[in-house]
């Protein structure tokens, strides 16, 4: 794949950016670049975490989720809920209000993905117990984690579990439903997540495999808050039923959850891995050969699962302990949802739209003497900088700032310590109505010697 | 014999578990840095790893050799410690004199030297009882 076909979940607007350089202390690829006072990022590298959106202060970078105009090109607009959209409102609003007030705010239908889930969870407990390649398995539900594989760990993407995401089940489902039901093309009907990170608005408007997505589009939780909460308190009480909590299932609430995916699977084989940093280092284990007695790993970047994703609202704990207050209220499971899984299960294709590939980079370039030639230059070039990792360069570390200099993108001179031009230019940017301290400090020494 | 293009000679301290592991990540990074292919370089990566665990667990100290020619990788690792008395045996699937506690650290299962026979296109070993072992492998690439 060509990288300029590359799309990534956020949009960045570089008139609102203050070079303010979190984003790029913070990009876990070190994908990023600051530049002239600018960021910019290099797409091969972005994994599409979203640690960027959540550090930006300027608001140049946003996420590319839909304008609720957008869904007016279709006929007919199916809300499907991310599970921890109901960890987001007060207490007293159960899932049956937050779906009631999707309606008030424009959507015909809201689907409730627990069968979807509950499918999941079952083609994920025969993958993990026949499958015939390498162990560990890595969850595919998190996009960030497919990308971070697919970028970082190429030798293991096989271990990616290959099975359909239930949202993407969800939008299939729904869609075959309401154009049989509403006599529709399934092109007039949307499909729209809701969803708690911008990572999965980019594997609905790029798959991490080659194909499409049935979702047609991401809005983000953010978004809709607000309004959200606007519509719960003028919700007529008539409304609702409130004997009922309103999900079909509530064990969909457990799956973006840490642990939610494996407690079906037998324990000691797997773990539930959080928070990008600890996955990298168990995947670094993995490729030594250092874990050998997993079968799988559950993993979610954001620490907390998806109720931390980088477009909610509420505080992640807070968020989880209303989760665990509409799982603690009785609600069995009833036999038609046991029926409805045991009915479509066998129905289901599970199989990814097209296999999952390392992203192809272009960083390999020359050949095998000049790429000797060229590590040994950023060994000589790291040398000669101070260490600091200050990323006044506007690099993140010393050792990218001496790769960047040895693939001839950047000059040395661009680290402040090696050039007094750089401190210049930083004063002009960064300091615009200070006079001109650099040259005076220089006269000085200059007339001191 | 080839031109060796690049060289690096690591350290590994004996029984140091807390360190164990990390000149293997310092080749995987040389080697990505390098672009070599990404099977290669896992293939290299479990060698190494599987060498720097033996010097940990069985010798004193010990030395990682990676050298790179246009057509090969190789390493070279060299302890002094205990020697291995039957080097057949030692590559026997599941044979091993680990003690308990490495067993519980997840060690100790006697797959290491087969998978560095397995991962390597060159294999061998020789080794001295009570002075130390050398271990050589190559890996070809062909980036
Ligand atoms: N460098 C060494 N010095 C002395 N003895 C060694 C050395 N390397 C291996 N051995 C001997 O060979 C045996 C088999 O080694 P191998 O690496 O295959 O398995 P292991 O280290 O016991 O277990 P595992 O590698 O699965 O953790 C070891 O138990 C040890 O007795
Ligand atoms: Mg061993």
């Amino acid at each position: 794949m060509p990288d300029s076909d590359l799309k990534h979940g956020f949009i960045t607007d570089s008139s609102l950016c203050k070079g303010c350089m979190e984003c790029m202390r913070v990009c876990p690829t070190q994908a990023i670049r600051v530049k002239a006072g600018k960021a910019s990022y290099i797409p091969d590298y972005c994994i599409d975490c979203g640690l960027c959106l959540r550090v930006c202060t300027s608001g140049a970078i946003s996420a590319t989720t839909l304008d609720f105009e957008d869904l007016d090109r279709f006929k007919f607009k199916v809300a499907v809920p991310s599970a921890s959209l109901y960890s987001q409102f007060p207490v007293q609003d159960s899932p049956a209000h937050i779906n009631q007030a999707l309606l008030k705010l424009g959507f015909d239908k809201v689907w409730d993905s627990s069968i979807e889930i509950e499918m999941g969870n079952r083609a994920l407990k025969d993958c993990v117990r026949n499958w015939q390649g390498s162990y560990p398995l890595i969850s595919s539900n998190c996009p960030v984690i497919v990308r971070l594989v697919q970028v970082a760990y190429p030798t293991m993407v096989n271990q990616l579990i290959p099975i359909e995401s239930p949202r993407e089940l969800a939008a299939r489902a729904l869609k075959r439903r309401y154009s049989q039901e509403l006599g529709l093309a399934e092109e007039e009907i949307g499909a729209i997540y809701i969803t708690p990170c911008q990572t999965k608005t980019i594997s609905i408007l790029q798959p991490a495999e080659d194909g499409k997505s049935d979702l047609d589009g991401a809005i983000g939780v953010n978004e809709i808050y607000n309004e959200m909460l606007g519509l719960l308190r003028d919700l007529d009480a008539g409304d609702i039923d409130t004997a009922k909590q309103g999900l079909i299932s509530t064990t969909m609430l457990d799956w973006g959850t840490p642990e939610g995916q494996i407690k079906n699977l037998p324990k000691r084989r797997c773990l539930a891995l959080t928070g990008l940093a600890n996955i990298i280092n168990v995947f670094d284990d993995i490729e030594k050969g250092k874990i050998r007695d997993i079968e799988f790993l559950e993993c979610h970047v954001c620490h907390g699962g998806c109720v931390a994703g980088n477009l909610m609202v509420d505080n992640p704990y807070l968020a989880r302990s209303k989760l665990l207050n509409i799982l603690s209220q009785d609600n069995p499971t009833t036999r038609e949802f046991e029926q409805e899984v045991e009915r479509r299960y066998p129905l289901e294709d599970f199989t990814l739209k097209a296999p999952l590939k390392p992203r192809e980079l272009n960083d390999a370039a020359g050949n095998l003497i000049e790429r000797v030639k060229k590590q040994q230059h950023a060994g000589l070039v790291l040398d000669r900088l101070p260490g600091l990792n200050c990323g006044l360069c506007g690099a993140p570390s010393c050792k990218a700032h001496a790769e960047d200099v040895a693939s001839n993108k950047y000059p040395p001179e661009d680290c402040v310590l090696l050039s007094r031009d750089r401190v210049a230019l930083l004063q002009k940017l960064y300091l615009p109505d200070e006079p001109d301290q650099a040259e005076e400090e220089s006269d000085e020494a200059a007339s001191g010697d | 014999m080839a031109d060796i293009l690049m060289r690096h000679d690591f350290d590994v301290q004996g029984r140091n578990f807390d360190k164990a592991g990390e000149v293997s990540s310092e080749i995987k990074v040389i080697l990505k840095g390098l672009g070599i292919d990404s099977k290669i370089i896992r293939r290299v990566v479990v060698v190494s790893f599987e060498a720097e665990m033996n010097v940990t667990m069985y010798a004193d100290k010990g030395t990682i050799v990676f050298e790179l020619t246009d057509r090969n990788i190789l390493l070279t690792i060299s302890d002094e410690g205990p020697g291995i008395p039957d080097i057949e045996q030692a590559l026997q699937e599941g044979y091993s004199t680990a003690p308990d506690e490495m067993r519980e650290l997840g060690f100790g299962f006697g797959m290491g030297l087969p998978n560095m026979k397995k991962n390597s296109d060159e294999f061998e070993i020789d080794s001295v009882v009570a002075r130390g072992t050398t271990v050589h492998a190559r890996i070809g690439h062909n980036a």
